[in-house]
């Protein structure tokens, strides 16, 4: 039922029925014998900011790292269900983690640039995956976008290390828009920064909606009500509601929801 | 959209993939090197290895010899290292941790511990020889050597006796200090009784390198044909390593196999060590609440 | 009756508490025997080196090409011993360095537990052999597998003792890379895969390099370790002075240079018996140098990660 809503809107945003950028088919992810979500079954609309929003420990990280394959990292971890790219199972055999995270970029809670320099930050990866352009047009085009390259211009030979913790996630976000991605995932990207570096971040992802399909996971309330289209409400790893943010925030369908949202509880 | 990028990942799996099985195969390789080693002695020494020859002086005729005194030699310089080193290295660790203060001196003692801990082991030799043997008149007995070896695994007890003790946790010291003890008090009856499986591991972990060592008792002159076990501290001595370095370095292929029996009790003794010092960790992380 | 009728006990205290501060000097001076003891290596070595330079040059020892001191007329030129220690240590580093980094990497990064449960202890019975065994090892073990592809080789050579010096370290190595590996936080690798890339390109380009002042000072503080080495070149690599770098030739190092002489009487107060301190204060100063150089970059490294 949740689903239909949300993907409904979806179709409304687009006006169009095309196949989804991401979607979710049952599924379960767990860790051991612990399990982390259970049956979850969305699909997110594409150009749009999606929030992951739920109290702590309720599965919203665990169900955002799924869609770049990052759980492979950790061996406890299994699933059952599909998660589909363009409709195609990212857990199928021959699906190559590495293709996909290509396409499916990722910033983390924490900044976490290379101990190298700034520009090599940007250019690393380009780099690797045999980029045809110019990597230092590149570089600035990236940095620009997330209104970096005025800070930083002078010393890209310097180490990232050097900068403050807020142009440290944005140089992450540069970092991750450089390889021209389809999808940008978000852990908590300003759980670690200070207010300033927060609206700034958050002024970026207005400005970056226009090029790629973000996720968001956020346990800040006004954060998902300020940046995101749709809203994904998830509750000790069940998905709760799946709607419109104006309206998870305005008129939520269900009381959980409503609890949530209004503080009163998480 | 994939146009921007040269496909290269068919390449670059290729080469991660070529990565991993090298690193596989010099991760095995150790395996592999300690079995072929390991079988190698044992095929060697094996056959001559037998009651006659533990219970045998050591003798010029391959086939009487055996390795009595120098077993013995070695229990009595171990018997005396423990002695020494254990009570020296845990008042050591008991100092800097629980009542050095932070300074000149403490950072200087650590300096010098860590220093000490790497300087090879025939320095301690030539030490010995002119501070114990020389200076102090020991001469090439038991003792001068225990004294040595002491000095040489000091610095090792003293940094397992400090992880130990750190890792008692500090509660069970404010514990103790607010029903009134004083910290020698609480050290000596609380934190030492918690760290000292800790402490226990690092010792026989220690004892195990001093019964292994060679170069520092060859070069204060311990004796290497010794027909006799010693009967106190002040004794001629030789022990399992000097033996089997003895043989070693002999041209005939007949004590070859004696330096590979010798070999085997050799390891059979420190695997011994070794299995008490597991099964002493293995217990205390069982017991540990913390 | 209320505990406030009882007398209040003071808080302040007559009692000496004599036994609790003899056990705290007892202590202290237990603390001070390391000091103690780092004095007396360097008065010892000082003094008995000072007494042989009084009657070779410094220049001479350092820099002369010819060692043998119980000949006569005696030559002291260490070089000999150096270049022996070197090929050696060369050797070793060649084995122990790319296997206990690689296998460092692949605990690392790849390994799961139960491999690790396994190579773990392989790896300590490896670092708990004692070197004398090695040193049976290579004169019984490798020298003939050497001999066996290179007919000429001799008995006693320096690859087969360089060899098990590298088996020796390897341990070590592997340890001491596994902690700065380790070191490295996670977050730096996950956004490197979350960038698309290979687990090699993540070791090698992002954990390698991030981890890599820890790992050269594990590289040292392993050369150092062999240049200490004494039983197995003692056995194994032969007792022949000379300045070659050809590794299947008989070589002496300068530890083996001193089992040597103390094997023999040398008695007190000879300038043989001085050769053999001012061979080990050589020994003493290269070891110590590179100890204390990684001992700072360990620390600062780890600093950088904590």
């Amino acid at each position: 039922m949740v689903d239909i809503l949300g993907r409904q809107h979806a179709a409304e945003a687009r006006g169009t029925r095309s196949a989804p950028i991401l979607a979710t088919r049952g599924v379960t992810i767990s860790y051991g014998d612990s399990t982390a979500i259970r049956d979850i079954t969305l699909e997110i609309p594409e150009q749009k900011i999606t929030a992951i929003i739920g109290p702590s420990g309720c599965g919203k990280s665990t169900l955002l790292r799924s869609f770049n394959r990052m759980n492979d990292l950790i061996p406890s971890v299994h699933h059952t269900g599909e998660i589909l790219y363009h409709g195609q199972d990212i857990y199928a055999r021959g699906v190559d983690p590495v293709e996909l995270r290509r396409q499916i970029g990722m910033v983390f809670q924490k900044p976490n640039p290379f101990p190298k320099s700034i520009l090599k930050n940007v250019t690393w990866a380009p780099a690797l995956h045999g980029y045809r352009g110019s990597l230092m047009q590149l570089a600035e085009e990236s940095l620009q976008r997330v209104a970096l390259w005025d800070e930083v211009k002078d010393r890209l030979s310097q180490s990232a290390m050097g900068l403050s913790g807020g142009q440290q996630q944005r140089l992450c976000i540069a970092r991750a828009i450089a390889m021209q991605p389809d999808v940008l995932l978000m852990d908590e990207p300003c759980s670690a920064l200070d207010p300033v570096s927060t609206s700034r971040i958050e002024d970026l992802l207005f400005e970056l909606k226009s090029r790629f399909t973000i996720l968001i996971v956020t346990h800040n309330m006004q954060q998902a009500s300020r940046v995101s289209d749709y809203t994904v409400f998830l509750d000790r790893g069940s998905m709760v509601e799946f709607d419109v943010t104006d309206k998870i925030f305005t008129q939520p369908g269900e009381q959980r929801t409503a609890d949530y949202v209004m503080g009163r509880f998480g | 959209m994939s146009e921007l990028f040269a496909s290269n990942v068919a390449r670059r799996k290729r080469h991660a993939n070529l990565f991993r099985w090298i690193c596989a195969g010099m991760t095995w390789l150790s395996v592999l090197v300690l079995g072929i080693m390991l079988y190698h002695i044992v095929a060697q020494g094996w056959s001559s290895l037998d009651w006659r020859f533990l219970n045998s002086f050591p003798s010029r005729f391959p086939n009487q010899a055996g390795i009595k005194s120098a077993l013995w030699g070695t229990v009595w310089t171990i018997g005396f290292i423990a002695l020494f080193s254990i009570p020296i290295g845990v008042a050591t660790a008991i100092h800097l941790e629980e009542y050095a203060k932070p300074g000149r001196l403490r950072s200087f003692i650590e300096l010098n511990i860590a220093n000490l801990a790497g300087v090879p082991s025939i320095v301690y030799g030539m030490l010995g020889l002119t501070i114990f043997v020389r200076w102090m008149h020991l001469g090439r007995s038991v003792l001068a050597g225990a004294l040595t070896m002491t000095l040489l695994i000091l610095p090792v007890i003293i940094i397992a006796a400090r992880e130990a003790i750190r890792a008692v946790p500090d509660s069970l010291r404010s514990a103790g200090l607010a029903l009134g003890a004083t910290r020698w008090q609480v050290a000596w009856g609380h934190v030492l009784p918690s760290a000292l499986p800790g402490i226990l591991t690092g010792v026989i972990l220690a004892l195990s390198r001093a019964i292994g060592e060679t170069a520092p008792l060859i070069m204060m002159g311990a004796l290497t044909y010794v027909a006799f076990v010693p009967g106190g501290p002040g004794d001629y001595f030789t022990t399992m390593p000097i033996q089997i370095f003895n043989w070693a370095s002999r041209p005939q292929h007949e004590f070859h196999t004696l330096a590979a029996s010798g070999i085997i009790t050799l390891l059979s003794v420190l695997l011994a060590m070794n299995t008490i010092a597991v099964i002493i960790r293995h217990r205390s992380q069982r017991s540990r609440t913390w | 009756m209320s505990s406030s009728d009882l007398p209040r006990p003071p808080i302040t205290t007559q009692r000496s508490r004599f036994g609790e501060r003899l056990i705290l000097k007892g202590l202290l001076l237990c603390a001070l025997l390391s000091i103690a003891s780092t004095t007396a290596i360097v008065m010892v070595l000082g003094k008995e080196s000072a007494l042989f330079f009084q009657h070779v040059p410094l220049s001479d020892f350092l820099f002369g090409t010819e060692w043998h001191p119980v000949l006569n007329p005696p030559r002291f030129g260490v070089l000999p011993l150096v270049c022996g220690t070197f090929l050696i240590v060369a050797g070793a580093g060649l084995v122990a360095l790319p296997i206990g980094l690689g296998t460092a990497i692949y605990l690392g990064e790849y390994a799961s537990q139960r491999t690790r449960d396994i190579i773990k202890p392989v790896l300590e019975v490896l670092a708990g052999i004692p070197t004398v065994v090695y040193g049976y090892l290579a004169l019984t073990l490798i020298t003939p597998m050497i001999r066996a592809v290179f007919q000429n080789t001799g008995v006693f050579n320096a690859a087969s003792a360089a060899i098990v010096v590298g088996i020796m370290i390897l341990p070590m190595v592997a340890s001491l890379c596994d902690d700065a590996i380790r070191a490295v936080p996670d977050g730096l690798r996950q956004g490197a895969h979350a960038l698309g890339t290979t687990n090699f390109e993540v070791s090698t380009r992002v954990v390698v390099p991030a981890a890599l002042s820890g790992i050269i000072a594990s590289f040292v503080l392993a050369i150092s370790r062999a240049i200490g080495e004494t039983m197995a070149v003692t056995l194994a690599a032969g007792a022949t002075p000379k300045l070659t770098l050809n590794p299947l030739e008989s070589i002496q190092t300068m530890t083996a240079f001193i089992v040597q002489l103390s094997l023999g009487d040398t008695p007190n107060g000879t300038i043989e018996y001085q050769t053999i301190f001012a061979v080990g204060a050589l020994l003493f100063v290269i070891t110590l140098v590179m100890n204390v150089i990684a001992g700072r970059v360990l620390r600062r490294f780890r600093e950088v990660y904590e």
